[in-house]
């Protein structure tokens, strides 16, 4: 296993009586894009200050590049790190900010320009030298932060949620400029974002954080693919819940009936007949077909509402029982409200609960 | 009916005749007591009903400043003014930093605290101020006055610099310790420059309401502490118009002065460009 160049160890940091991160552990690799993702409120950012150095954790420890830095002041960290609201100094113009780190290293003021204009030339920005940040769009903002974060070149590149304060357009073409620039320098990063669709775009791995713990670490396709608890299925992309109770466990496989369907799925670790279970089906993994189609293991449903989303169709179905899915299908077939329909469950996963 | 119509329109036709009158009648209001004095130092044989002086002359200014002794009493004015604005930039830096950049409890009802002082009536809180500074031995010094008119200026200076560091965001700060900046460089190179603008508007206010205060001064002044407003009005117990005229007028220059610096190196670009290159 790789050297871990960012390390996380038993962290726990309090506020009154609000617990923000408890007992969060978590290494990043060298060379790795990590983001550490979870909704307002789950301790991503707390763990970023902590990191930083703006805040200290109550216990816990935390190393960079194998050297513990819980008590190192922020100065002395050497990291680089972009910002939610750019946080570029008002007062300096764009080659300035980007010079800055160089300055407070005591570079010589030639060869601090020279690396300056490098970066900006890195970011795209090399035409806007002289400007004042406000001058600039919140992109090329954001740009010139990426740059004097990059510039003395640190081990280690944060990122505070840094597309956020950026209009979606915008969001989505930075993202791949922010992951190619990191990608090309080789640089160890950690993204903080509330945004699925940013994690899985960018990362290496993600971590995903709730109530101040690791909920679940992973490529970005096993967060998807297998979440690992409720919370983690429903943060990462659509989907839709059944409540169901294991009817029979057969070798490698049990059936699960819910809402008046049977599905088989892999048998899971103490299955047993009667152990009530937890269906999960993405909206986009359930075909529809037309009522009179002729095909096992499909159930019968009715369409409750349709929507129109331009690449796909998303319909509100409702089963035998009343229990409603969500379904998107990129089908030419339309089905109309009140419809009858048959759906088919073909990847189903599920958690057994206690 | 059509005649009033006629009428309006008369009056609608004639707006920018009316406008203009109503601009010059509101600055006419504000110049001409100014003007007045301003002629009636330099006019000589001035009596009666004429309606400008006959005769110019600048013997006044020479009498104020021989007789009324002006540049000793200029100098009081700005070693108070001076004294006066370090002490008040100087709470206001620190008060200012506490209400801009704390979650005070209660920083509304201490804010209210705080500029208590200007709601009493000045003449009241200048009693006051005067019983307790002949306690002291405070009155008839320079320290003394300055003091008393703290009293007037600190309440702005907190107020300004308040809102200064309430501007101060937070995260720019700790971009540049991110960036490596120590709190030494990062007062030096970040927060001063931000909040220069905010410390020059608190000393420039502060010394303004120092030079100008009249009320404070006249209870806790002496022999060796005539500030010029003081001076001018002993000079009107004198009775001798022109004099007083003359010092009315000299003491407006330094106004003026800060007024021009004010309008050409007060902008914020401008105190940026000190620190440009750096």
């Amino acid at each position: 296993m790789a050297e871990a160049m960012i390390e996380f160890r038993e962290l726990t940091k309090r506020y009154g009586g609000l617990i923000a991160n408890d007992r969060f552990s978590l290494s990043v690799q060298s060379g790795e894009l990590m983001t550490l993702l979870g909704p307002s409120g789950c301790g991503k950012t707390t763990a970023l200050r902590c990191l930083t150095g703006i805040l200290r954790p109550d216990t816990g420890h935390i190393f960079l590049d194998g050297k513990e830095v819980t008590e190192l002041p922020t100065h002395q960290r050497e990291l680089g790190m972009v910002f939610q609201n750019f946080a570029l100094f008002p007062h300096m113009t764009v080659l300035e900010n980007v010079a800055f780190p160089l300055m407070i290293r005591k570079m010589a003021r030639g060869e601090r320009e020279q690396l300056a204009t490098e970066a900006l030339r890195l970011v795209r920005l090399d035409g806007y030298l002289g400007h004042a940040p406000r001058q600039l769009s919140g992109g090329q903002q954001q740009r010139v932060g990426l740059a004097r974060a990059l510039v003395y070149r640190p081990k280690v590149l944060l990122l505070d949620e840094p597309l956020s304060n950026l209009d979606a357009k915008l969001r989505e073409e930075m993202r791949f400029e922010i992951k190619e620039v990191v990608t090309r320098l080789g640089i160890t990063a950690m993204y903080v974002t509330h945004d699925q669709g940013e994690a899985l775009a960018l990362s290496d791995r993600v971590a995903i954080m709730n109530k101040g713990r690791l909920e679940q670490l992973g490529t970005p396709e096993e967060i998807y693919e297998t979440p690992r608890s409720r919370f983690v299925a429903e943060f990462i992309g659509l989907s839709n819940f059944l409540d169901g109770i294991v009817q029979s466990v057969e070798g490698a496989q049990m059936i699960l009936g819910a809402s008046g369907v049977q599905v088989t799925t892999v048998a899971l670790p103490g299955a047993a007949p009667g152990r009530k279970a937890l269906l999960f089906i993405r909206p986009n993994e359930i075909p529809l077909l037309s009522a009179d189609a002729n095909m096992t293991a499909s159930f019968a449903a009715k369409v409750e509402k349709v929507t129109y989303l331009g690449d796909t169709m998303d319909y509100r179905v409702r089963l035998g029982d009343g229990a409603e899915l969500r379904v998107q299908t990129e089908s030419a077939k339309r089905f109309h409200p009140g419809e009858n329909v048959r759906i088919v469950l073909p990847k189903v996963r599920c958690w057994l609960k206690e | 009916m059509s005649l009033a119509r006629a009428y309006a329109r008369g009056l609608w036709d004639g707006r920018l005749v009316l406008g203009y009158t109503l601009l010059l009648s509101f600055a006419l209001f504000i110049i001409a007591p100014f003007l007045m004095i301003a002629l009636r130092s330099v006019g000589k044989g001035w009596f009666g009903r004429l309606w400008l002086p006959p005769q110019l002359t600048l013997d006044w200014y020479r009498w104020a400043i021989e007789v009324g002794n002006i540049p000793e009493v200029m100098k009081n004015t700005l070693i108070i003014g001076i004294i006066a604005v370090a002490l008040s930039t100087g709470i206001g830096i620190c008060a200012g930093w506490a209400f801009g950049r704390r979650q005070l409890p209660g920083k509304e009802m201490l804010m209210a605290v705080i500029l208590l002082p200007r709601m009493i009536p000045p003449i009241t809180y200048a009693l006051g101020v005067a019983k307790i500074f002949y306690a002291l031995d405070l009155v008839d010094t320079h320290l003394g006055v300055a003091i008393a008119h703290v009293s007037v200026c600190a309440p702005y200076a907190i107020l300004v610099l308040s809102a200064t560091f309430e501007g101060l965001d937070e995260r720019v700060i700790e971009a540049a310790g991110v960036c490596g900046a120590n709190a030494l460089k990062r007062f030096f190179y970040v927060i001063l420059p931000l909040i220069m603008p905010g410390i020059l508007a608190s000393m420039i206010f502060s010394f303004t309401h120092s030079y100008n205060e009249f009320t404070l001064t006249l209870l806790t002044y002496g022999p060796h502490t005539v500030t010029l407003p003081v001076r001018t009005y002993l000079a009107v117990g004198d009775g001798y118009w022109e004099i007083t005229s003359a010092m009315a007028v000299i003491m407006v220059v330094p106004s003026l002065v800060i007024l021009a610096m004010i309008q050409r190196r007060a902008k914020p670009e401008k105190l940026v460009g000190g620190f440009k290159g750096v």
